[in-house]
């Protein structure tokens, strides 16, 4: 097991430096390209939300993003600071309705959910809003 | 991020390279929206070099396409889609929504007179 943890300053023009680090462990992980692409794009999402409804602007506060690598799967855990955010106030995507009715503000959850083998999301009071992922290796 | 766009007697193409996230999406939603404004309805979007697209990208491109649509005239079209990219417009349920082409050529075959 090997742990890695590196804190970004919560805003916008982080998120590539965020991606950068996400594709960096998880190719040298051996993950192949299309789930190295689901990881950054599930990390992305949970960070921009982050950003959006935990912080609710950008610079409020900081992202801290570990990563524990296992020989057959990354656990990911990132957290804030911020307000808590309750992914079930979030309304899921809709995308068997027609399109002027569509509901797709809760696109970047459901993102997390479908690219991740499991997602929990946790809040504790100080510390903030928990996020753990875990992604498994495919054989 | 780099946007370079080409205009065209009846349709222009927007080239995109780079990332398209919460940083640069509304970079690219100001892009077609003057677009819009100018009245070019008919716009390419070249995504061969994008390297990631997120929700908020997502959203920009389902909201030219609802007002292109709204106002009865004009068509966006995605092409050079990478398959990573492709594959999340499919998480997302979304193939059916947007006009793909293969190529740039097919694209703007669309659109020649």
């Amino acid at each position: 097991m090997e742990k890695v943890t590196k804190k970004f300053a919560g805003n916008y023009r982080n998120l590539a430096k965020i991606s950068d680090f996400i594709i960096e462990i998880t190719t040298n992980e051996g993950f192949s390209g299309k789930d190295v692409y689901a990881i950054q794009t599930a990390v992305d999402e949970a960070c921009a939300n982050i950003i959006d409804h935990a912080y609710q602007g950008e610079n409020i506060g900081d992202i801290i993003i570990t990563l524990v690598t296992f020989p057959k799967y990354i656990k990911i855990i990132i957290e804030d600071s911020g307000t808590p955010f309750d992914p079930d106030s979030v309304p899921a995507p809709d995308i068997t309705s027609p399109l002027e009715i569509r509901k797709e503000r809760g696109l970047g959850v459901f993102f997390i959910r479908k690219l991740m083998d499991e997602a929990i999301f946790d809040f504790s009071s100080p510390k903030g809003n928990t996020l753990t992922l875990i992604k498994n290796k495919r054989s | 991020m780099e946007i370079i766009t080409n205009s065209f007697s009846n349709f222009d193409v927007i080239k995109i390279d780079g990332r398209i996230d919460s940083y640069s999406a509304p970079t690219i939603c100001n892009t077609l929206d003057s677009l819009i404004i100018d009245g070019h309805f008919n716009i390419v979007i070249d995504m061969q070099d994008v390297s990631y697209l997120s929700s908020s990208g997502i959203l920009v491109f389902l909201e030219t396409h609802r007002k292109l649509t709204r106002q009865g005239q004009g068509t966006l079209i995605l092409t050079n889609m990478p398959p990573d990219v492709y594959s999340i417009i499919e998480v997302a349920g979304l193939e059916n929504v947007f006009t793909f082409c293969d190529d740039l050529q097919s694209a703007e075959g669309r659109f020649q007179i």
